[in-house]
This record gives C-alpha cells, sequence and structure tokens, in this order.
C-alpha cells in the first residue's frame, strides 16, 4: 500500500524527470522529448534518447524510472517481433501499446514508468497512445507526459490543431519542448524529434542554443 | 531531499594576485521548478566586501538581511566600514546562536582586507563553522562536487583579474550545468583595488 500512495525511488536510482510529447499530423506522428538524466539532482545524462524503437515504424517515450522504462521497452520489442513474424507483416500501433499496458498494469506495485507509445501504420496512418503511471491506456491525437509536461498544457491545448502538416507538427513540439525545458529542472540538454511517416523514420536533434526562445529576462 | 537543496544554487569565490573573485549562479527555483533566471546570490556589504549565501532562499534573504544591520551599526559605531575577516567571524558567531534551530544558508565571504587590502576569502557550513582558504571556497550543496572538481583542475595561484574572470566564469558554469537546480547562467564579481567589475554570463537556460 505504502509503495503506490507513496513511492520512493532508491537512493541512486537513474530517474528521467523528463518531457515527453507525441502528436499525428497528416501522414504521421511527430515525437519530442528532452534529453536530460538525473540521479537525484545530479545530470547523470545529458544527452540521453528517451525516444526508443520497439519496431520499425513504432517507437515509445520513455519516462520515470530509466531503469523500468529500459526493461519494459526491451520485453515489447521482443514481443513484438515475434507476433509481426507470425503475421508477416507490421504489428499495428495499438497492439504495441496494448503489450506496453499489460505490463505496466499488471506490475503497477513495482514499476515507475509513463510511456507513450507513437507509430505509422499504413492501414490506420498516425497514431498516438499514452499510458500513464497506473498502467492505463488512452488514444488520442495529441499527448505529453513526464514532469516538464504540466508546464506546457496550456501550450499545448491552444496551439494543437488536426491535420497539420509535418513541417508545423516539428515546430509544435520542439517548441512545447523547449518550454518545458525552461521550466521545468528535470527537464533539458537538447530536443529530440522522431518524425515517422510513409516514408519510414527521421531522427532530428535541436540543440539548447537553437531551440525556440521563450521569455528570458 | 535535503532542505538545503530545496532552491539549489552555487556560489565560488577564488583568491587571484591583488584581486579576489566571486561568482554564483542565477537560478531561483522550488525544487524543479523553476521561477526566475535573474537572481543572483551575492550581496554587497561594502566596496571591499562581498557575500554570497547559498542554501534555502528565505534564510539567504534574512541573514542578509541581519548582517546589513549588524554591519550598519558597526559602521556608524566604528566610522568605518567592517573589515571582511570581522564581518566572518560575526557571522560564523550568529550562525552559531542558532545551533540547534540554525538559518540555512551556506555563506562564502570574500574580500580585501585590512590597510593592506590583502585578498580575502572564507566559507561555513550552517552553524557557523569557518573555513579559511588560501585558494577558493565554495558553497551549494547539489553543485559542489561537480564544483570542487573543475576548481581544483583550473585553479592556479596569483591570476590577474582578467584570467581570474575567466576561471571563475569557466567553473560556475561548467560546474551548473551538470546540476538540475542550479544554472540559468552565472555572475562573476572581480574585486581589485580600483573597484568592483561584475559581469553577466549567459549559460544554459534548462
Amino acid at each position: 500500500m505504502d509503495t503506490m500512495t507513496n513511492p520512493q525511488p532508491f537512493e541512486g536510482e537513474h530517474r528521467m524527470g523528463t518531457t515527453i510529447m507525441a502528436a499525428v499530423f497528416d501522414g504521421g506522428v511527430v515525437m519530442g522529448a528532452d534529453s536530460r538524466t538525473t540521479t537525484g539532482s545530479y545530470i547523470a545524462n545529458r544527452v540521453t534518447d528517451k525516444i526508443t524503437p520497439v519496431y520499425d515504424n513504432i517507437f515509445c517515450c520513455r519516462s520515470g524510472s530509466a531503469a523500468d522504462t529500459q526493461a519494459i521497452s526491451d520485453y515489447v520489442t521482443l514481443y513484438l517481433n515475434l507476433h509481426g513474424n507470425e503475421l508477416g507483416e507490421q504489428p499495428e500501433i495499438k497492439t504495441a501499446a496494448a503489450l506496453f499496458q499489460t505490463l505496466c498494469y499488471q506490475n503497477k506495485n513495482a514499476l515507475q514508468a509513463g510511456i507513450i507509445v507513437a507509430g505509422y501504420h499504413p492501414r490506420t496512418g498516425g497514431e498516438v497512445y499514452t499510458i500513464p503511471l497506473g498502467g492505463a491506456l488512452v488514444k488520442s491525437p495529441w499527448t505529453i507526459g513526464g514532469s516538464g509536461s504540466s508546464y506546457i498544457y496550456g501550450f499545448c491545448d491552444t496551439n494543437f490543431r488536426d491535420g497539420m502538416t509535418k513541417q508545423e507538427a516539428m515546430d509544435f513540439v520542439t517548441r512545447a519542448i523547449s518550454l518545458a525545458i525552461t521550466r521545468d529542472g528535470s527537464s533539458g540538454g537538447v530536443c529530440r524529434l522522431c518524425i515517422i511517416d510513409k516514408t519510414g523514420v527521421e531522427r532530428v536533434m535541436v540543440p539548447g542554443n537553437k531551440l525556440p526562445k521563450a521569455y528570458e529576462d | 531531499m535535503s532542505i538545503l537543496e530545496y532552491n539549489g544554487g552555487a556560489v565560488v569565490a577564488m583568491v587571484g594576485k591583488d584581486c579576489v573573485g566571486i561568482a554564483s549562479d542565477l537560478r531561483f527555483g522550488i525544487q524543479a521548478q523553476t521561477i526566475s533566471g535573474t537572481q543572483p546570490k551575492i550581496y554587497k556589504i561594502h566596496d571591499k566586501c562581498l557575500i554570497g549565501l547559498a542554501g534555502l532562499a528565505t534564510d539567504n534573504q534574512t541573514v542578509f538581511e541581519k548582517i546589513r544591520f549588524r554591519t550598519n551599526i558597526y559602521r556608524l559605531k566604528e566610522e568605518r566600514e567592517i573589515r571582511p575577516k570581522t564581518l566572518s567571524n560575526v557571522l560564523s558567531m550568529m550562525l552559531y546562536e542558532k545551533r540547534f534551530g540554525p538559518y540555512f544558508v551556506e555563506p562564502v565571504i570574500m574580500g580585501l582586507d585590512g590597510p593592506d587590502e590583502k585578498p580575502f576569502i572564507s566559507a561555513m557550513d550552517l552553524i557557523g563553522a569557518p573555513l579559511l582558504a588560501e585558494d577558493f571556497v565554495l558553497a551549494g550543496s547539489s553543485a559542489s562536487e561537480a564544483l570542487y572538481g573543475v576548481c581544483e583542475s583550473l585553479y592556479r595561484p596569483n591570476l590577474e583579474a582578467d584570467e581570474l574572470f575567466e576561471v571563475l566564469g569557466q567553473c560556475i558554469l561548467s560546474a551548473v550545468d551538470r546540476d538540475a537546480i542550479s544554472g540559468w547562467g552565472g555572475v562573476v564579481h572581480i574585486m581589485t583595488k580600483e573597484g568592483i567589475t561584475s559581469r553577466y554570463l549567459k549559460g544554459r537556460q534548462d
């Protein structure tokens, strides 16, 4: 009971304080994340890649305990590859999301993992699913997660539009991550993007000094 | 999280050749949230003495006000400015008076002491244990390990004023870049017999 209501990280455990997000655009999805991993307040890795592949065109954004999310995504990659071999074609995004959900829900007492699953499938187009701490599964056009996400709900609510172009979606995600990095101490470093559409996967890295400028005195 | 790491922050002071410097970061935050990036932690006592305060922000402000009061009374009674070494002693006594309910501050004092204007730096813990060093002193629980490392590497004795500025600037910026709760640029004050030169440094705004 105590771990559910008041979970305590182990001393020295790596956490991804983090800002992560994903958004659907016309023809695919854009995923974004910051690059900071902390041990307490020490920045253990300032160039982390929190967007990891689980299949060719399906990626996940990881937040929470670094160890927990790495273990979960390794399992999902294994199961998805077996499933894809059986099917003979790319698995659907909702299958990947359901696998994440099963692991996160059934082990909810032991895990601290907030995961966003996104990808492109020829039949369904771009899709975004979010799996917050308890293991619920929610499908939506865009979603944000991690400690830095609190600071950008207003921005995202105002600026997201259905049917954006790829460039508009990239700008939306970059600006949002940049704003969260500014305010959240647990987020920082560079902004990593992952754009998945019918042509494949494109990875972009926007260094700290090239991020769009927010209010600074 | 320790109460001294509630607001974060880092301060470092170094001795050079006939000059002293002090630097701090600019972040004011409450745990992970950043409120402002324009809050230095260094206060001026008089032209030959600066004090930097890391630790809990509310106690920093209160301790500074108490010091300001004491040094003002000192100036009225003695008709001269307080020496940095004397101020260091006074502050040490003030903090020890609160031994069993302390101010959560980590002070760093620097100045040009006495008629010879000899460079002087000192630091102390939250209950007033003084540390008088000849090279550099620093404060700031979260960034302190990174600061010690980079200061030990970059410091050498008898730095001229502009070299001291470079060294202090690099030390404070690279140390706070590895600390999630300090940063947002820095400020460096270099004090020589001629006066104080202050420069703001643009750092990573994350």
